[in-house]
């Protein structure tokens, strides 16, 4: 009796036992590979290591943009749930505000990852990690900062949260700043915490750092003065370039508005636009010294031709073209130093049909520059329609093209180079590039002498000259294009200026947008920024003057 | 016959037990390996947290607008407005 009891136990143990094992063996021969699968998919992870985004520096070293280490502090929400007090502490460490906290960790319960606050400071996570709270990750990461702000956010640009390349060089150069992140494989448990690296696939390669070839201390007071300007002459815009005539590098260029990379705007990206680069204007009387060059290269004119521009007006087709004042017979130098349209285009009309766009052509004033920084502007000079007499009136006074401020300094650059063509770079240059001659060199001297009459006294642009040094430049006023034609209120002033003139160093344009009043022309509004900019940074490079001291002063 | 097997055994179970223990010595090394590199990892983290901090003060005590205001205000500095100039 009793020994059938227990036999029946030992064999239901057996058959128990016999089918654990037979599930065993089906599971581990059949279902293995997915099982196995699964299980890593919940415990093995791959974790990035963020690579070290290389630092930006102007021309002396001064950093642009540094990259610190931060750590974004996230959750899983679905697997950790906080207490009351735990929230608290969370909010008051993170500096987070408990409700909009507790609200979030609400909403987001089914989610598996969360971030609880971004780039926080590397100490002040070191904290939070002294504290240790269950379910509680830190992910390392890297924060921008821009120690020049909104001085040179237009060429430096800026990375978007997850530090990539948003604007500017840190969007053109991307590829190169940004490294290689690393990885490696994690083994997890339950609860999200890392038991053990698994492997170590690769090591995070830092970014290769940039050397701009802006000069900081340029851009920073250029940048002031065009502020300055902006806000007295209540302007909607204003760009400033700066080129080193050595070796066509950037070494100032200015916007205004700008805005700050440090604290990105919300909604307001008005200020991000890189105007000087990316906005073309009509350069209207800027172009003229191109002009004259035409005529000296056509071998029938010198500077003392003499043009009549009687009665100070004239027609062309159905387009009248006008003097503020009829200035009689003039040379081609008072064509230049008066800024004279009829004078000007007077003379294009005689000229080959093609010289004037040919010269421009060659100056570099519809070429791209190539600089690399992003949305660069191929404005629009094109030759269609040069047969009539009215577009070639027009080209040789600066309308019917347009070109950006960066653009307008590439073309002066070949006059300041004495006719040869530099490519315009933004960052620094070992040794000067190649040029290629473009114009004969003394018909270019002659034209630079001509412009420097434009900042005497007699003409139109005395207030751009600077104590010291002979400056070489030429006003430009021009209308905007509005609803119904060209506006009459609304104006371009632009200035665009070698110094000093005898032995160039500095091409510049100034270029103000929508000067409001009764002050808007090339000659009161840009000018007397050239002016001041210009001063200061013959000052700082340490350029010899080339001009006589009016008069020894007697002690 | 049988004393050659035994050896074989015996031989086998020592480089069972010899490997055994290199593998135990060899993750007990990986395991020190990885607590140096992430050590040095959170010290390269620290340096370049610091770095770049310095970098930025410098950057902040050598800015033009810095340097101008200790001159003018510290220094009593002034730009030379009017030039003399002595000719040899």
């Amino acid at each position: 009796m009793k020994l059938w009891r227990h036999y029946t136990v030992v064999g239901l143990f057996v058959f128990a036992c016999a089918g654990l094992v037979a599930r065993v063996v089906f599971l581990n021969v059949t279902q293995r590979e997915f099982l196995q699968s699964q299980g890593d998919a919940r415990s093995i992870r791959y974790e990035t290591l963020p690579a070290y985004r290389g630092v930006v520096y102007d021309r002396f070293g001064e950093p642009l943009a540094v990259s610190t280490p931060v750590v974004a502090v996230w959750t899983d929400p679905s697997l950790t749930e906080f207490d009351e007090a735990t929230i608290a502490k969370l909010a008051q460490l993170l500096g987070l505000d408990q409700q909009a906290l507790e609200h979030r960790l609400k909403t987001n319960a089914g989610r598996e990852f969360m971030y609880l606050k971004r780039r926080v400071a590397w100490e002040k996570a070191e904290q939070l990690r002294a504290v240790a709270i269950e379910g509680v990750f830190f992910q390392p990461e890297y924060r921008r900062y821009y120690p020049a702000s909104e001085t040179a956010a237009h060429v430096v640009g800026v990375t978007d949260v997850d530090d990539a390349g948003l604007e500017g060089i840190e969007l053109s150069f991307d590829d190169v700043l940004k490294g290689q992140h690393g990885r490696k494989l994690v083994l997890k448990d339950r609860r999200g915490n890392t038991v053990k690296d698994l492997e170590y696939l690769s090591a995070p390669q830092f970014g290769i750092d940039l050397t701009l070839s802006l000069d900081l201390r340029l851009q920073f007071f250029a940048y002031r003065e065009l502020k300055a300007a902006v806000a007295s002459h209540k302007a909607v815009s204003a760009s400033l370039v700066m080129l080193d005539v050595r070796t066509g590098e950037v070494l100032a260029l200015v916007n205004l508005p700008s805005y700050n990379p440090n604290k990105l705007p919300d909604n307001h990206y008005e200020g991000m636009r890189n105007r000087a680069v990316t906005d073309t204007y009509e350069p209207g009387s800027t172009v003229k010294p191109f002009t004259i060059l035409a005529a000296l290269e056509s071998g029938e004119y010198q500077r003392t031709t003499l043009i009549d521009t009687n009665p100070g007006y004239f027609r062309v087709g159905n387009k009248l073209i006008e003097d503020p004042i009829n200035l009689g017979v003039i040379s081609l130098n008072e064509v230049l130093r008066k800024s004279s349209q009829v004078g000007i285009a007077k003379l294009a009309l005689q000229l080959e049909k093609r010289a004037v766009y040919d010269v421009l052509n060659r100056a570099g004033a519809g070429a791209y520059v190539g600089t690399g920084l992003p949305g660069e502007s191929v404005g629009k000079l094109s030759d269609v329609g040069l047969e009539k007499p009215v577009v070639q009136a027009t080209l040789a006074y600066g309308y019917g093209l347009a070109v950006s401020p960066l653009q307008l300094a590439q073309a002066y650059l070949s006059l300041a180079t004495f006719g040869i063509r530099m490519p315009v770079s933004v960052l620094k240059q070992s040794a000067a590039p190649a040029g290629r001659r473009v114009f004969e060199a003394d018909l270019v001297s002659q034209i630079l002498n001509m412009m420097v009459g434009v900042t005497e006294d007699s003409g139109t642009a005395p207030k751009a000259r600077v104590t010291g040094y002979r400056v070489a430049g030429k006003t430009g006023t021009s209308r905007k294009v509005g609803p119904s034609g060209y506006d009459d209120r609304r104006h371009v002033a632009l200035f665009a200026g070698i110094i000093p003139a005898s032995d160039p160093r500095i091409v510049m344009v100034v270029v103000v947008n929508e000067p409001a009043g009764k002050i808007f022309s090339g000659g009161t509004v840009a000018a007397p920024i050239f002016s001041r900019v210009a001063a200061r940074t013959m000052r700082l490079l340490g350029v010899k003057p080339d001009a006589p001291v009016s008069l020894p002063r007697s002690v | 016959m049988s004393v050659v097997r035994f050896a074989a055994w015996i031989l086998l179970l020592l480089l069972v037990v010899a490997s055994g223990l290199e593998v135990a010595y060899t993750s007990q090394e990986v395991r020190r390996l990885h607590m140096v590199r992430e050590e040095a990892q959170h010290r390269q983290d620290e340096h370049l947290a610091e770095y770049s901090r310095l970098l930025i003060e410098r950057g902040a005590l050598a800015a033009y607008q810095n340097v101008e205001r200790l001159a003018r205000d510290e220094l009593a500095m002034s730009f030379p407005e009017d030039v003399e100039r002595i000719e040899p």
